[in-house]
């Protein structure tokens, strides 16, 4: 798709992903998060913000079915939904 | 021929005192020899002279051309030195600007955890699938576009059916549009470059991470960027793994 011997024409260079890829969900173990995941997606009309708790509980299950390698969530970007909502300065700082 | 004249002034005066006259010859001879001398002996005198200056000369065009040499080694020298320093030079300045689609330095795995999110800038990603002609897998998006903000993680699913009764190994690559956001589109996690396998009438869900880099926001090249497209292609992988790509600049 991008040959790179044409100098100034601007190409795309993919690049690897940061964890790799993803096992693949042969047995469907993490399929009822993603059906909410969608759910969720589908009624806040596709905005991301609002389905972020969603997103991470996919990703837990997915840790939790050994298809995933387990992180700490807060290297996932999620340190907002992990730090405990008493403290009002850590709310305010949302990496 | 210096003797007739130095013994004319002698035969003129002969009476005077030793010393004086020896004394006054001389200063005498002298003072007249040496206008005699100059009149006398002028060619050998202005080839001497000539002789001289062009020595002289001689002397300043070869220090001159000595120093024009070395200023034209020390020329070629630092010229075959450039074109050697060009290129890491060449790299830093694509990096810096960002010219060829080339990643930006300085993307490293712990900005995930300490990135904030730009929140003023919204960015809808959509979502493209594509297989190749031969693939006969079932692949598309599950969402059409999401909304997302720089510096957010993200989270999105495509579906893969393989319909055949045989099971199937395919492999993709991705592709953003446009290509100068393409630097700014990081993925933690996906199922690109390795092969994935899929059973006779199987289908998976399969998701991406990603996340677009905060410093999106502060690029004046992306201020009329708004959308952004995510591609992924599916091909039939015949047993060889594909090789990762960023053989020169990761």
């Amino acid at each position: 798709m991008s040959t790179a011997m044409n100098f100034g024409t601007k190409s795309f260079q993919p690049r690897a992903p940061d964890k790799g890829a993803f096992p693949l969900d042969h047995l469907g173990e993490c399929k009822a998060f993603k059906e909410k995941f969608m759910k969720c997606l589908r009624q806040s009309t596709f905005d991301n913000s609002k389905c972020r708790l969603q997103s991470k509980d996919y990703l837990e299950c997915r840790m939790n079915h050994q298809l995933m390698a387990k992180e700490p969530l807060e290297k996932l970007g999620f340190k907002d939904l992990v730090d405990p909502p008493s403290s009002q300065t850590q709310k305010d700082t949302k990496p | 021929m210096m003797l007739p004249v130095l013994l004319r002034p002698c035969l003129r005066c002969p009476s005077s005192s030793v010393l004086f006259t020896r004394c006054m010859r001389t200063h005498t001879l002298h003072s007249e020899a040496e206008p005699l001398l100059r009149r006398r002996l002028p060619l050998r005198f202005q080839t001497q002279t000539r002789g001289r200056k062009s020595r002289s000369q001689e002397e300043q065009w070869r220090s001159r051309n000595r120093t024009v040499l070395t200023y034209i080694a020390a020329a070629g020298v630092g010229m075959i030195g450039l074109s050697y320093a060009a290129v890491p030079l060449y790299r830093l300045y694509c990096q810096a600007t960002g010219l060829g689609g080339t990643a930006v330095a300085g993307h490293d795995a712990s900005l995930v955890e300490t990135m904030k999110p730009v929140k003023e800038r919204v960015i809808k990603v959509t979502f493209n699938a594509d297989t190749h002609a031969s693939m006969q897998w079932n692949f598309r998006p599950q969402q059409a576009e999401i909304y997302l903000v720089p510096g957010e993680t993200a989270l999105a699913f495509y579906r893969a059916k393989n319909p055949t009764d045989k099971p199937i190994i395919g492999i993709s690559t991705y592709n953003v549009v446009p290509f100068e956001a393409g630097q700014y589109f990081n993925k933690i996690q996906c199922f690109c470059f390795e092969e994935q396998r899929l059973n006779p009438h199987e289908e998976v869900d399969m998701p991406v991470f990603f996340y677009i880099d905060p410093e999106f926001a502060e690029d004046p090249r992306m201020a009329r960027v708004d959308t952004i497209t995510l591609s992924y292609t599916f091909f039939e992988a015949k047993g060889e793994p594909l090789p990762l790509p960023g053989y020169s600049y990761n």
